[in-house]
């Protein structure tokens, strides 16, 4: 359906422009900002993004699938992102993965059937230090184990 | 680079020595040295742009080897084309090419003038090094709007479409999606390609990733003969070539026609109107004169057209075709003085605005325009009564014109009827089957060889008119 | 082994992070000095420095900070690198969360000698948490006159502003960071062809990392003498090495460069995890060449000695290994990543790294034999120096470190084994 941008979100992203040499910068800024007010780029929003950076929507197109944290679809309304690269795999990543998927009842790439949870797995979240870890939405969380698991997604009920 | 381009320099290349603009593209100065360095991504029209790095040499002095569509000429440099080194880079990257790309020449459209297949050949791989990969899944037929299809299973990646659309047209239809070696071509979504440019893409595409709705599988490229020819969709006259082939039991045949490079004219590309205009030549043809609606034989025709032209005492209007040759204009002008005729070539009704673009399309649809004004042909409308006898050389407006006493030379049998119906009507061959000369709207004069041999040719106007000087007088 | 502070300085005071605090603890005061020493001083200090860049390359930042400022275009640019994707590596997060001001301070510095007025900082989209400590200083830095038409009061205009990247490592490389700050696909762009700036809407720019950014205040306020006072000639200094995997203490630890590596592995992580012993080392980030234990032992941080094993220093990030790791599924672990990574603009890299992924994945399914081990090895060939960028490698020296030092272990893995 339809895609504006907020009033709100509009004035940001006019602010910002005066920051930079070209409005074609604000491409990963109002796409975040499509990202936060729907969960997911639409092609609607794909168009009015094109539209207001004034370049071509397909250019638009190729930035948003070439990014990750770009979505086509909706997600969950907690996206479980684990991180799966090396020095989470070799502190215990493996066992977390197996305690969500048990616990959710979903695999990777899947979402329950409430549409509350997605899970993935994603590259090193630069936080090897306190291995394991995962993101959900824009939080992360550090130092998993299956109790910290639990304690965060009753948290998230 | 640009700035210091110009300046000859001399290289050497695999113990060559050869001379070179200084800022050149090497990769450029190579092909056309006659070295063989096979090349995806780049295209004279569209750049380097780095990506395949299929064309990589050696050059002395530098630890790695270059890729040569991005190295510049200057003085000095050597240059290895063909070492073991080189050749190893070229087998390791065809190879990583095949592993996501179905090794099925034999059914691919492509086949004869692929790039891969090419190379793939010369270079000795075989099936077996390339099984183990995994072999991705992409879609293998996209209809992607303007008669052309793709197969991204058969990409390569090289960007060369992408960069057509972005760069050359600005329509911006196409782009990379995705990432890593999920990237594919694409356009959004339920959008396809809208520019009268598209099928250039088909020529563009080095490998059988892009393809022709309209060309797809109708013939095998290794059957066709190029002949270089030139457009007449509009008064830009593109230089094209026009592919053909004379196949068993089939007559001489066109198939298709494709760009032909000319910088000063139509660059590398053509407009999709002209590139299919081809069709127009050989359907509803107009074969044999007709004679108060029968089939009469070319000396009758001759014997019938005399008659009527020196019977005639009233005035006589010729109207001929702003796209015959310049030699053929000039035949009909020496006719007309002989007959005493009015000779017009009216160019208003060749006027199509909408046709017309900023790049090659051209509002005139005539291809030899100048041509005309440059025999001095009247170029505006004549009054013509009912009384008058009409001789019309194909030109469109005649159609809807209705006199009493009309011969029509047609190249194609009449469509809907709007103006009279002419006693006599006699073919004429189109221009694929006849040679001159044609003037475009910039000017430029450009020579026309024939293209087509039929096994039983139309005449020409040439050999109409040629005829009829020989005839015999008319005998009242 | 010397304990020192020239980055972390501030880490561990408590609200470090706001300015009140890191005020109270000598941050900006490095700006004051700038001024008065003029931006040609303040360029030479860091040129005698001998300060290297701390985003993985490790090169001197004298010439890049020349290029830039040299450069005819008055306007220029600084973009400050905080993508921090290589795995093992999570250093600029510490700065920009435990120290934020003084990164602030650093890029003032930076943008002043150089002749620039607007630094960006491209922070990995999944850091947002981080980047709001981020923006939040930087918030404050406006409020109190330190960023903004003027700086402390001086007739100098800075403005920073993060611009979120939103998920692709290889936007960590210049070239492709700054494409995408342009609004594209992160694709590296083609070298150029003599040495010159990077280049941003086609204005000379300079990329330097969190970290280098944040040791000019110090090499500023103390010259470059004190920071030459650590590290060895070649590498002189001090660099946030960071130690995750199987250590009992990972994190991040400033020290000089030279240190010995398992010195530091003692002292800061506490050692191997308990009863078992060490396998391997991967010393600085994913991307550098795995060490064996026993290179390990004889390695030190500093760029000459990695050089001298064969592997390099990358970011610092150390990805320690013990015994109980199976050396192919490592390998498979870190050709996921790069598979998932790679642009996708170059062919050997975009059909050598799934390849690679595959070759591996039928290894440890013992599908493969002896043949494909040097089909790897010939893609690793083709990956290394004949792609656009650095990335591919990189992941060539990945594969050829592992395969070639651990043979054993991934012979023990084929078909003709089992
Ligand atoms: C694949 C790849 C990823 C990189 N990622 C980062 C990164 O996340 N952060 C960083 O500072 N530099 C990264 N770099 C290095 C940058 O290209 C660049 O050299 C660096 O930011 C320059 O800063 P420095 O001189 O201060 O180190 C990466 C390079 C490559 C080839
Ligand atoms: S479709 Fe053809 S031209 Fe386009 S990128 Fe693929 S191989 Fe190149
Ligand atoms: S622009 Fe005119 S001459 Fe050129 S190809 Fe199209 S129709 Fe033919
Ligand atoms: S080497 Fe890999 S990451 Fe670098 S440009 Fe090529 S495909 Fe992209
Ligand atoms: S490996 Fe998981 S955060 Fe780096
Ligand atoms: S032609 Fe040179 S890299 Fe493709």
């Amino acid at each position: 359906m339809g895609f504006a941008f907020t009033e709100e979100n509009l004035e940001e992203l006019e602010a910002l422009a005066k920051r930079y040499p070209s409005k074609e910068a604000l491409m990963l800024p109002a796409l975040w900002k499509v990202m936060e007010q729907d969960g997911y780029v639409s092609m609607d929003a794909i168009d009015v993004v094109a539209d207001y950076l004034g370049v071509p929507p397909m250019k638009v197109y190729g930035v948003v699938t070439f990014y990750t944290m770009f979505h086509l679809e909706p997600v969950g309304t907690y996206h479980i992102q684990l991180c799966r690269t090396l020095s989470c795999s070799l502190c215990g990543k493996g066992e977390i993965l197996q305690y969500l998927r048990n616990k959710l009842g979903i695999d990777v790439g899947e979402t329950t059937p409430d549409g509350k949870f997605t899970l993935s797995q994603v590259e090193c979240l630069g936080s090897c230090g306190t291995a394991p870890v995962m993101q959900i939405n824009d939080t992360l969380y550090e130092n998993l184990t299956p109790e910290k698991v639990d304690e965060i997604l009753e948290g998230l009920k | 680079m640009s700035e210091t381009l110009g300046r000859k320099v001399k290289i050497s290349v695999d113990g060559r020595i050869i001379e070179a603009e200084e800022g050149a593209i090497l990769l450029q100065v190579l092909l056309k040295n006659g070295f063989e360095i096979p090349y995806y991504c780049y295209h004279e029209a569209l750049g380097p742009d780095g990506n395949c790095r299929m064309c990589m040499v050696e050059i002395e002095g530098k630890k790695r080897p270059q890729i040569s569509c991005d190295t510049f000429v200057e003085e000095g440099l050597v240059i290895h084309t063909n070492t073991e080194n080189i050749r190893k880079v070229r087998r390791e990257i065809l190879e990583l090419q095949l592993i996501n790309h179905p090794v099925d020449c034999p059914i691919c459209d492509q086949a004869g003038e692929c790039s891969l297949q090419d190379y793939y050949m010369e270079y000795g791989l075989y099936h077996g090094s390339v099984e183990k990969g995994k072999k991705l899944h992409f879609n293998k037929h996209l209809d992607l709007g303007r008669n052309v299809m793709l197969d991204q299973e058969r990409c390569v990646l090289c960007q060369r479409c992408t960069r057509f659309t972005t760069n050359i047209t600005q329509t911006n239809e196409l782009g990379i999606v995705w990432r890593a070696d999920h990237s594919c071509v694409s356009t959004l979504p339920g959008r396809k390609l809208e520019n009268g440019y598209a099928m250039n893409l088909v020529d563009l595409c080095p490998v059988g990733a892009l393809t022709s709705k309209d060309f797809r599988f109708q013939q095998r490229v290794w059957f066709l003969t190029p002949t270089p020819s030139v457009c007449h969709g509009c008064a830009k006259g593109c230089n094209i070539f026009v592919d053909h082939a004379r196949l068993k039991y089939h007559d001489d045949t066109i198939y298709r026609f494709r760009p032909r490079k000319n910088p000063d004219i139509n660059g590398y590309f053509i407009c999709d109107d002209g590139r299919l205009s081809y069709k127009a030549l050989q359907t509803g043809r107009l074969e044999k004169a007709l004679f108060e609606g029968r089939e009469i034989g070319f000396d009758e025709a001759v014997r019938e057209l005399k008659k009527s032209v020196e019977c005639t005492t009233g005035r006589i209007v010729i109207l001929a075709d702003a796209n015959l040759y310049t030699e053929e204009l000039e035949m009909i002008q020496i006719f007309a003085n002989r007959i005493g005729a009015w000779l017009y070539a009216p160019l208003e009704s060749y006027i199509d605005e909408k046709f017309a673009d900023e790049w090659l399309r051209n509002a005139m649809r005539a291809a030899n325009a100048k041509g005309v004004e440059k025999l001095g042909i009247a170029t505006t409308m004549p009054e013509i009564k009912r009384d008058t006898l009409l001789i019309n050389f194909n030109h469109p407006v005649a159609d809807s014109l209705d006199v009493r006493r009309r011969i029509d030379f047609l190249t194609h049998a009449e469509g809907p009827e709007t103006g009279s119906r002419a006693d006599l009507t006699l073919p004429i061959a189109v221009w694929s089957e006849a040679s001159g000369t044609l003037i475009n709207i910039d000017g430029l004069e450009q020579r026309c060889e024939q293209v087509i041999y039929p096994s039983d040719p139309v005449p020409t106007v040439i050999r109409w008119l040629e005829a009829y000087e020989l005839g015999e007088r008319c005998i009242v | 082994m010397r304990e020192v502070k020239i980055v972390s300085r501030r880490f561990d005071i408590p609200g470090s992070h706001t300015l009140d605090i890191a005020r109270e603890h000598g941050a900006y005061e490095a700006v004051e000095r700038a001024f008065d020493m003029g931006p040609e001083a303040v360029l030479n200090a860091v040129c005698e420095s001998g300060l290297r860049g701390k985003g993985g390359g490790g090169a001197p930042a004298c010439g890049k900070w020349r290029l830039a400022k040299e450069h005819s275009d008055p306007t220029k640019f600084l973009a400050v690198n905080c993508d921090e994707s290589e795995p093992g590596t999570f250093k600029d997060r510490q700065i920009i969360t435990k120290d934020p001001h003084l990164l602030i301070e650093g890029i003032i510095l930076t943008c002043y000698a150089i002749g620039a007025h607007d630094a960006y900082v491209y922070i990995r989209g999944e850091y947002y948490g981080f980047q709001k400590i981020l923006q939040g200083a930087i918030d404050e830095a406006y409020a109190a006159g330190i960023l903004g038409e003027k700086t402390l009061g001086r007739e100098y205009r800075v403005d920073v502003t993060i611009h979120r990247g939103a998920g692709a490592y290889i936007c960590g490389e210049k070239s492709a960071l700054l494409e995408s700050m342009e609004g594209k696909r992160g694709h590296p762009r083609l070298k150029p062809h003599r040495k010159e700036p990077e280049w941003y809407f086609g204005r000379p720019t300079l990329v330097n990392n969190v970290e280098t950014i944040a040791t000019i205040p110090f090499i500023v306020k103390e010259g470059p003498e004190a920071y030459r006072n650590y590290g060895t000639e070649k590498s002189p200094g001090t660099m946030l090495f960071a130690l995750s995997g199987h250590v009992k203490r990972p994190g991040i630890y400033e020290a000089e460069f030279g240190t010995p590596m398992m010195a530091y592995i003692e002292h800061y992580g506490g050692g191997i995890r308990d009863g078992m012993a060490l396998k391997a080392v991967i010393p600085g980030g994913a991307s550098t060449p795995v060490l064996t234990a026993d290179e390990a032992r004889s390695a030190n941080l500093d760029y000459e000695s990695m050089r001298s094993l064969g592997s390099s220093l990358g970011t610092g990030g150390m990805i320690v290994m013990d015994e109980s790791v199976d050396m192919v599924e490592a390998l498979k672990n870190l050709l996921a990543f790069y598979h998932h990574e790679s642009c996708g603009q170059c062919t050997p890299c975009r059909e050598g790294t799934g390849w690679v992924d595959a070759i591996v994945a039928s290894v440890l399914k013992r599908e493969a034999d002896v043949a494909d081990l040097d089909k790897l090895l010939d893609i690793s060939w083709i990956m290394n120096g004949k792609t656009i960028c650095v990335f591919a490698p990189a992941v060539s020296g990945v594969i050829d470190a592992f395969v070639k030092k651990f043979r054993a272990e991934f012979e023990a893995c084929l078909r003709s084994h089992v």
